[in-house]
């Protein structure tokens, strides 16, 4: 009986995942309600999660939970603490999800809400989760080893070195594709530049106290901070309608890059508990409660999707980012989907602090199907405005023009209806000058998030507090991201330069710190100046850069799970990792080669500099621009030469990962796993780490 | 009534106990635990000691995502 229960739930979740699938594929005509969405991502994550993981957890990882994890065995209090399977999916679940799958599926929103939307799910479940789960089981059989330490003992010494520098390239690119973001979302904006700028001190108040009053106590300290920071959005209105105020916090997009090259500089050279802590915690806080709220909105709301399922820019002239559906749905969604970053996290921290290898599914599967539905809530909430108000937003005025009246004439001429003022009444509603020309996704997933929290608190009202709030936790996660990246971007930089030089690998000499610090930070802070001066907005180029060196990261973790997973003799399951990094493959090959080689100056890196070459030949650039426009051509060329490095990386491992899994299948090797040894569990089958609380 | 307020109360509990493991609130008191379960001749750090040297090892390795 209760079998047959179980059955018919299962089966109407799955019937009511399909239907609300249907609905959304096949729906024409008026606007579809945002319900749906909710309905077809939970019941899919639902059976996905109950079968697939099951599936995977059972016949091909074989979890066992008689055996010892790494933080059983090393259990000291520091890096291996046993935790509860919830606290630890916590720490996961905040730790993976950044910026990435709340703006991909804004800037994919591109193409109409359908394709991203799938992708999303299915992206998810079916790659995304698996690459996280596994990743984090290999882990854990490794006593919490790293990914490139995996891919230099599974894979080859090569593949070890590879993964070092394509994640060395990601967080390059990320963290100048991120800093971006903010740019486009303060410049002219003093409301929200000051808000941004309150979290300095309010980070270093913090970080006196948490060092010096009471240390660690990171609760009470983080509410004080996160009600001082809410004080500053609501304060940001009277700065900006202070003349002389209002002057000191407006900036242009050159000056604040500038800032922000400052702040990554600082963060990155003094101490942690100062600036960089607090601010992360202050981060967390806000992040989990704003990403609650948003799910919340929505649920109450109810939005209807303004934007139709596909629009004509599925064929790849987009204004917001060149290319069409396959492959660049995939590389700008990415991280909501499947991202090669997360391999870091399931093979650095969670590993260390997991207490049973079945908490493996939930952590590392699980969590990622809660990020997926945060890059679905985001592509709600982007796809619930207008789609002329959409374009306005995040096309750049190269395309569209910078006034009201030139972009509402481009935009309708597209066929999506926009008048002047509609625009001019939004920035005013939200406390902005103007709302135009805000490529990055972060203005546009303000005024969707907006639009939903003040119907739900406040009406219109509160507009402007729930846009700043929303931009201000945007910004303000951001630049955890990037400061927390520009410093890890140090260390590695330091661990591959004292292969070269001995003194720059010691992390407590000074001048190193400076040096490696500084390279760092010109590194992202140059492609991050390239974007802001970019006629096509800098979004165009940077995150299809980021999305294509993220995937091949990606791809990495991939390989060394198949690798792996080879070396375990379960070949009939191979296809689990083998068909996604078929696709990631696929996806990235044909990426980068239309970056760097399509004919279309919008796409293709050579072709714009090609383009751009020859309009200076014919005499068609003033003589004042022909250094910028050369400039302009040396960037796209430096763009073409990084994804044809990144490209050609992963190649090289792929040619070395297919000899070996050659080998292994024709028997000419012996397989050589290298998990740590089996150690039996000295728990009780029922503890769940509560035992080591405070209580 | 009485087992719904000690429901109540324990689920309370649970939650507060999760929250300060979520964010590191009681990652000292975790240390000193396991502290006390290892012999050795290491020292046993402060709480200021052990807060900055806890989060130099977190903020040297990644722990944020894109």
């Amino acid at each position: 009986m209760k079998r047959a229960l179980k059955f018919i739930f299962w089966l109407g979740v799955a019937i009511a995942g399909a239907g609300a699938l249907g609905a959304i594929a096949l729906h024409r005509g008026e606007p579809l309600n945002a319900t749906w969405f909710v309905v077809a991502a939970v019941c899919c994550y639902m059976v996905a999660y109950r079968f697939y993981s099951a599936f995977i957890a059972a016949r091909l990882l074989a979890l066992d939970d008689t055996r010892a994890t790494p933080a059983e065995i090393h259990d000291d209090g520091r890096d291996f603490v046993p935790t509860n399977k919830w606290v630890l999916f916590g720490h996961h679940f905040a730790a993976i999800a950044g910026p990435g799958p709340l703006i991909g599926p804004t800037l994919a929103a591109q193409f109409g809400y359908l394709p991203g939307t799938l992708w999303l799910i299915a992206g998810a479940a079916l790659a995304g989760c698996v690459q996280d789960f596994i990743i984090l089981f290999c882990s854990i059989r490794r006593d919490g080893k790293t990914l490139g330490q995996m891919a230099r003992e599974e894979v080859s010494a090569r593949g070890g070195l590879i993964a070092q520098l394509a994640v060395l390239a990601i967080m390059v690119i990320l963290l100048a594709v991120v800093a971006l973001v903010v740019v486009n979302a303060l410049k002219s904006s003093p409301w929200a530049t000051f808000t941004l700028a309150m979290t300095i001190p309010i980070a270093l108040l913090l970080g006196v106290y948490l060092r010096f009053v009471r240390p660690g106590r990171v609760l009470e300290a983080s509410l004080f901070g996160v009600a001082l920071v809410l004080f500053a959005v609501v304060a940001g209105q009277w700065v900006a309608v202070s003349p002389s105020w209002s002057r000191a916090f407006t900036f242009g997009g050159v000056s604040l890059v500038f800032v922000i090259i400052a702040y990554g500089f600082a963060a990155a050279v003094l101490p942690v508990w100062l600036l960089l802590a607090p601010r992360d915690y202050l981060s967390a806080f806000i992040k989990t409660g704003a990403i609650f709220s948003l799910a919340a909105g929505i649920l109450l709301v109810r939005p209807q999707m303004m934007m139709p399922p596909l629009t004509r820019f599925i064929d790849g002239t987009g204004p917001v980012f060149a290319g069409k559906i396959f492959p660049f749905c995939f590389i700008t969604i990415a991280c909501g989907a499947i991202s090669g970053f997360h391999s870091l996290i399931s093979s650095g921290t969670t590993p260390k602090m997991i207490l049973r290898e079945s908490h493996s599914r939930l952590i590392g599967y699980g969590a990622m199907l809660l990020e997926s539905f945060v890059g679905v809530m985001a592509m709600v909430a982007a796809c619930a405005m207008p789609p002329g108000v959409y374009f306005a937003i995040n096309s750049p005025s190269s395309i569209v023009g910078s006034t009201a009246e030139s972009v509402a004439a481009t935009i309708s001429g597209w066929g999506y209806h926009l008048d002047a003022q509609t625009m001019t009444n939004l920035a005013h509603s939200v406390g902005e000058q103007t709302l135009l020309n805000r490529a990055g996704g972060a203005p546009s997933l303000a005024v969707g998030m907006a639009q939903i929290f003040s119907n739900t608190i406040g009406g219109e009202r509160l507009l402007s507090i729930w846009y700043h709030f929303a931009i201000m936790f945007e910004a303000l996660f951001i630049l955890t991201v990037l400061d927390a990246g520009t410093r890890v971007g140090r260390f590695m930089v330091q661990e591959l330069g004292g292969r070269v030089w001995k003194p720059l690998g010691r992390t407590g000499w000074m001048p190193g710190i400076l040096l490696s610090s500084a390279i760092i930070v010109g590194t992202w802070g140059y492609f991050l100046y390239q974007g802001v001066v970019d006629p096509l907005g800098g979004i165009n180029s940077l995150w299809p850069l980021f999305g294509i060196a993220n995937q091949l990261l990606a791809t990495v973790a991939l390989v060394v799970a198949t690798s792996i997973l080879l070396k375990m003799k379960r070949l009939r399951w191979i296809w689990v990792t083998l068909v996604p990094t078929a696709w990631l493959v696929a996806v990235t090959m044909t990426a980068s080669y239309q970056k760097i080689f399509a004919p279309n100056p919008d796409l293709g890196f050579l072709s714009k500099a090609n383009s751009l070459a020859a309009q200076i030949a014919a005499g068609q650039i003033p003589v004042a621009k022909i250094a910028e426009t050369q400039r302009l051509i040396f960037n796209q060329r430096l763009d073409a030469v990084v994804t044809a490095t990144l490209a050609l990386m992963i190649l090289v491992l792929l040619v070395e990962a297919v000899a070996q899994w050659y080998s292994i299948l024709s028997r000419r090797r012996e397989p050589v796993l290298h998990e740590a040894p089996y150690v039996a569990t000295q728990w009780a089958p029922g503890f769940t780490g509560v035992a080591h609380g405070d209580d | 009534m009485h087992r719904a307020a000690k429901f109540a109360k324990r689920s309370l509990r649970r939650f507060w106990r999760g929250l300060r493991e979520w964010c590191g609130d009681a990652a000292y008191e975790r240390y000193l635990h396991a502290r006390g379960r290892q012999d050795g001749e290491q020292r046993t750090l402060s709480a200021e000691e052990f807060y900055v040297e806890q989060i130099n090892r977190r903020y040297s390795r990644p722990n944020r995502c894109c």
